[in-house]
């Protein structure tokens, strides 16, 4: 069974009172544990996909199911309540809270949830990320790849079934950006976490189990990575 | 024209695009300009009351010739036989009561010989015409009079009577004043002043004095009551200067990167500095331009609450037309746009030291005010120092300079230590996760995070705060400190006085036979009759009282400084030219216990030695205290102006009180208990107070305001933090939680450092700038129910004021905040 779905997904946008298609007629499917590379051009439409698989935005026509649930047709509360449970994002700008240390960052889904055990959580994450040893850092005293790795430790505290990454290495160099891929395939690998990662790069596409492809809205192609290595 | 251009596109395009921010950052200007332009029309008002149409009705005059209890007659017929052609102008001046609509009017009696018998003219204010009948109380009697005619325009709401007519209705013997026109030029006075040719004229005891030096007297009596209420009125002014601070501040925070494009594309360290002073004298004019309107209008009010204040303890007065000059006007608009200028000149000149190759992150400059926390902390030492240095100097002139400054250095010594108080909020973060969940880490955190700009808005918050709470002890304690002093003071089971209207410088006599009939009262044990008159000592009104002392003596009970019993002190008053003074009268005079004052009485100047000196709340203009036998020595006037009747032990007040007013039958007498008397007091004290509440209230409402304003640019400037929560599953409620709880946070450490520093600047206030302004002294007392309900009035405003931001913060939609850098 499919942990996430798109059937005959579209939405569009209101620019300037015109509306403007983002997707087109998208169906998809990713499994559990499974690795999706999204790639196209810039506005292609990968990230308004990642909004919609993490029930931040809703489809204008076609269904975005979760678990076997239709997020359009659930509250607020229920939509918070999965992007807590069921949901982690990585951005391609970190998106540390400034005002907080790297385990208050981290353990802040958890208590958004109000769960009891959030630092010992927060810790154990940030150990699987290496970086327990920088837990007491404040943000601006990390570089841009402890920053990458306390948000990916801060997107798996809620131990989430659903990661999206968008453009996780945009703001990495290439070691940096390797050694973060490589995190993000063990996730994959080890905990079974099924992951949508939107990108530019062809060398992220390769780590993925299967890579999308995007062009003006639509998908254009579904293939295994190494054929898209080539392709990009 | 280019450097206008730029201006428009670089500082008022973002004005205008956040309207509402922009909109409370003028208001807040405006209604600080409003209430220093409402208190200085209002001021202006009352004081100018004393050029009021009583002054202007008879036309130019050189001299007056005044003597304490009344002219006599004999002056005007001296001064008419100087072979000078002399105007001269005797009158009487008092209040009478209209009985149809029980307003109280000026009265004035003036020769009108050849008019017919018993009519009056009517200000035009008043509405009367010719023919109409009008019933007078004036004086002991009640009189109907017919309107002979209507007075011209600016006679406002006097009525004028012949002198003779004056005279029988107010049972007087004497004049007020003569008015003295001398010629142009009169030969053989060449080389002989004026002044001196009449002096030689009258009878020793009365004074030549040129015409208006009792409005100047009047005036300078009102300088340290003006020259407070002033000050108190920059209040709002102050704190809508921290609030433009913090409008600059967040301009310069947010657009670091910006003005760094700028400079790299060529603009000067200068320009960048006049652009953002520029927009906070934009917003200063904008602000004093509201505010001038503002102001006229809340001049309205404030003149009813000014001039009931200076009509209960300065002058018989009725407040003069509001008018609002191009002058005032333009001290208005410069006064708004030199504060916004100069509250500006700081982040400005950050904004001119930006780098062109800076566009750093919030967060380092964040860091780096935290840095300086240590270096402040020091400052607000010296500073707080510095005040007590001058909270122990004198006066300057008679006004209380360095209490001024000593307050100022307080609130300058707060501003310095709030960055570090507010970090000391990262504890109660911890505190706060525990008893509040996330939302208070957040909040708190969100506080410490922008020390910056949270430090300007709390420093703000809490001087408003602190000036309400300060001002509320002081009125606490000086409301309780007359309380107490009534309380001993005010100790007669009943007083009589006449019907007529009183006031601080006119008391109204009852009929002189009074006295002896209800000492024969049977359930009456003594009744003490006491005689004031309105006097002029050393250029500043006062009053000289006589009082049955040996009455006093057994009843009364009387606190005098130097810790005396009162026997023992009124014992020296007896028979004697000796006197005790009220404590006021001391300090404005500088006088002290075995000096001698001089007294210009009818027979002539008059040495009292001053035997002690008392507490007394009656009255600012400062009382001289005589035994009666002794005043009436100098002034054989036998008509009591009040009667402190003490009945015999045991007898009801209702028996006394029905044998009272059998004695006193057909006389027009007022009859009040000790509770009323002192009811009535607080009542003047609370009408008093009236306009340094609302003054506050303005003070406290700019700062709320400012609150709501700069809580809304911390939800613009976090807009991606709170859409951030959103994709890390919080719901509306608990950001909406957040931002309530930073405001509800901000009002706390507000109200506790407010609290703190109020109680300082009470001291201050109390001890130092209140002694040196009216000679008070006031018990120290923490008024709990008012300060308590007056704070928590302030936390639940500051509470609400989040209400919008967080309405605001819940609507962002996330995936665009997030996404859009």
């Amino acid at each position: 069974m499919s942990l996430l779905r798109f059937e005959h997904t579209s939405k569009d946008y209101l620019s300037d009172g015109v509306a403007v298609r983002a997707l087109y007629d998208v169906t998809l499917e990713a499994g559990e544990g499974e690795f999706l590379a999204l790639v196209g051009r810039s506005g292609c439409g990968k990230t308004t996909l990642l909004n919609l698989a993490g029930a931040m935005d809703f489809p204008t026509s076609g269904k975005v199911l979760l678990e076997g649930l239709d997020t359009s047709e659930l509250r607020d509360g229920e939509l918070a309540r999965i992007r807590r449970e069921k949901v982690g994002f990585i951005f391609q700008s970190f998106q540390l809270l400034p005002t907080l240390s790297t385990v208050e960052n981290v353990e802040l889904p958890l208590l958004l949830a109000g769960s009891s055990r959030a630092r010992e959580r927060a810790l154990d994450c940030l150990r699987w990320v290496e970086m327990d040893s920088f837990a007491r850092r404040m943000p601006y005293q990390l570089s841009g790849g402890q920053m990458q790795r306390v948000a990916i430790a801060r997107a798996l505290s809620a131990s989430p079934c659903l990661l999206l990454a968008d453009e996780p290495t945009g703001n990495l160099d290439d070691a940096t950006g390797e050694a973060i891929l490589n995190l993000l395939r063990r996730i994959v690998d080890e905990k079974k976490t099924t992951l949508l990662m939107a990108t530019h790069s062809a060398e992220a596409a390769r780590m993925a189990d299967a890579v999308v492809h995007l062009r003006d809205g639509r998908v254009e192609a579904r293939s295994r990575s190494r054929e898209t290595a080539c392709v990009l | 024209m280019r450097s206008v251009t730029l201006f428009h596109r670089l500082i008022l395009r973002p004005l205008r695009r956040e309207r509402l921010r922009t909109s409370l950052t003028i208001c807040a200007v405006a209604l600080g300009v409003a209430a220093v332009v409402a208190i200085e029309l209002a001021g202006e008002a009352a004081a100018g009351s004393f050029h009021s149409s009583m002054e202007t009705l008879i036309g130019r005059a050189d001299f007056e010739a005044i003597s304490t209890g009344g002219v006599a007659p004999e002056t005007l017929t001296r001064l008419a036989k100087l072979p000078y052609a002399l105007n001269l102008h005797p009158r009487i001046e008092d209040y009478a009561v209209l009985e149809d609509s029980h307003r109280t009017v000026p009265l004035l009696g003036i020769d009108l010989v050849g008019t017919p018998g018993e009519g009056i003219w009517t200000g035009n204010e008043l509405g009367y015409k010719a023919g109409d009948r009008v019933k007078l109380l004036a004086g002991n009697s009640s009189r109907e009079l017919m309107v002979q005619g209507v007075l011209g325009e600016n006679s406002g709401e006097t009525v004028v009577m012949d002198l003779a007519l004056a005279a029988r209705l107010l049972g007087r013997e004497r004049l007020d004043r003569i008015l003295i026109e001398t010629p142009p030029a009169t030969p053989g006075t060449v080389g002989e002043p004026w002044e001196k040719i009449l002096k030689a004229a009258v009878p020793e005891g009365t004074v030549i004095e040129r015409e208006g030096t009792r409005t100047d007297e009047n005036r300078r009596m009102l300088t340290a009551f003006r020259w407070n209420l002033r000050v108190l009125s920059y209040i709002s002014l102050a704190v809508g200067a921290f609030l433009i601070y913090n409008t600059i501040s967040v301009s310069v925070v947010r657009r670091r990167a910006e003005i760094g494009i700028l400079r790299a594309l060529g603009a000067t360290r200068a320009y960048i500095m006049a652009a953002f002073l520029g927009e906070a004298a934009a917003l200063g004019v904008v602000g004093a331009a509201v505010g001038i309107v503002l102001g006229r209008l809340m001049a309205e009010g404030a003149v009813r609450m000014v001039g009931a204040t200076v009509q209960s303890l300065y002058v018989s007065s009725r407040p003069a037309a509001i008018a609002l000059g191009g002058s005032d006007a333009a001290l208005a608009l410069a006064i708004g746009s030199v504060v916004s200028i100069v509250s500006a000149l700081l982040p400005a000149w950050e904004a001119a030291q930006v780098a062109p190759v800076e566009a750093m992150g919030r967060a380092r400059r964040e860091h780096e005010v935290r840095l300086h926390r240590g270096r402040d902390l020091v400052y607000a030492g010296v500073l707080a120092f510095g005040a007590w240095i001058a909270s122990r100097q004198g006066p300057v002139g008679g006004k209380p300079v360095f209490g001024y400054l000593a307050a100022a250095l307080l609130l300058a010594a707060s501003a310095m230590s709030i960055p570090s108080v507010l970090a000391g909020f990262g504890w109660i973060g911890t505190l706060a996760r525990r008893w509040t969940g996330v939302e208070g880490l957040l909040a708190s955190r969100g506080l410490t995070g922008s020390l910056r700009r949270t430090s300007v808005l709390a420093g703000a918050l809490s001087t408003a705060v602190a000036m309400l709470a300060s001002v509320g002890i002081m009125v606490g304690s000086f409301r309780e400190t007359v309380v107490r002093w009534m309380a001993d003071r005010v100790q007669a089971d009943f007083y009589l006085r006449p019907a007529a209207p009183a006031g601080p410088d006119r008391f109204p006599t009852l009929p002189p036979g009074i006295a002896e009939g209800l000492r024969k009262v049977f359930d009456v044990a003594a009744v003490e009759q006491i005689r004031s008159y309105p006097i002029s000592y050393h250029g500043l009104p006062a009053t000289l009282a006589g009082a049955d002392l040996r009455v006093s003596e057994r009843y009364a009970t009387r606190a005098f400084l130097s810790g005396r019993a009162p026997a023992e002190v009124f014992e020296q008053l007896m028979d004697r030219d000796a006197a005790v003074v009220s404590e006021p009268f001391a300090n404005k005079h500088h006088v002290r216990a075995s000096d001698s004052i001089v007294l210009e009485l009818a027979g002539g100047k008059r040495n009292f030695r001053v035997v002690d000196i008392y507490y007394d709340y009656s009255s600012e203009r400062g009382i001289v205290l005589v035994d009666r036998a002794t005043l009436l020595k100098y002034l054989p006037d036998p008509a009591p102006s009040t009667l402190a009747i003490y009945l015999n032990p045991g007898t009801s007040l209702d028996a006394g009180r029905h044998e009272i007013e059998a004695a006193i039958a057909g006389e027009p007498a007022t009859i009040a208990t000790n509770r009323s008397l002192r009811e009535e007091g607080i009542r003047v004290f609370d009408r008093t107070f009236a306009i340094t509440y609302a003054l506050e209230a303005v003070a406290v409402f700019v700062a709320v305001m400012g609150v709501s304003g700069a809580l809304l640019a911390l939800v613009i400037d976090r807009r991606r933090e709170f859409g951030l929560l959103k994709f890390l599953g919080a719901e509306q409620g608990q950001v909406r939680r957040m931002i309530l709880f930073e405001a509800g946070l901000l009002g706390l450490l507000a109200v506790a450092v407010g609290l703190i520093l109020g109680f300082f600047l009470s001291l201050v206030l109390i001890y130092v700038i209140n002694k040196q302004s009216f000679g008070w002294t006031i018990q120290f007392h923490w008024p709990v129910a008012v300060l308590g309900f007056a704070l928590a009035t302030v936390y639940a405003a500051t509470l609400l004021a989040g209400l919008y931001p967080a309405r605001i913060a819940t609507r962002l939609v996330p995936i665009e905040v997030v996404h859009e850098e």
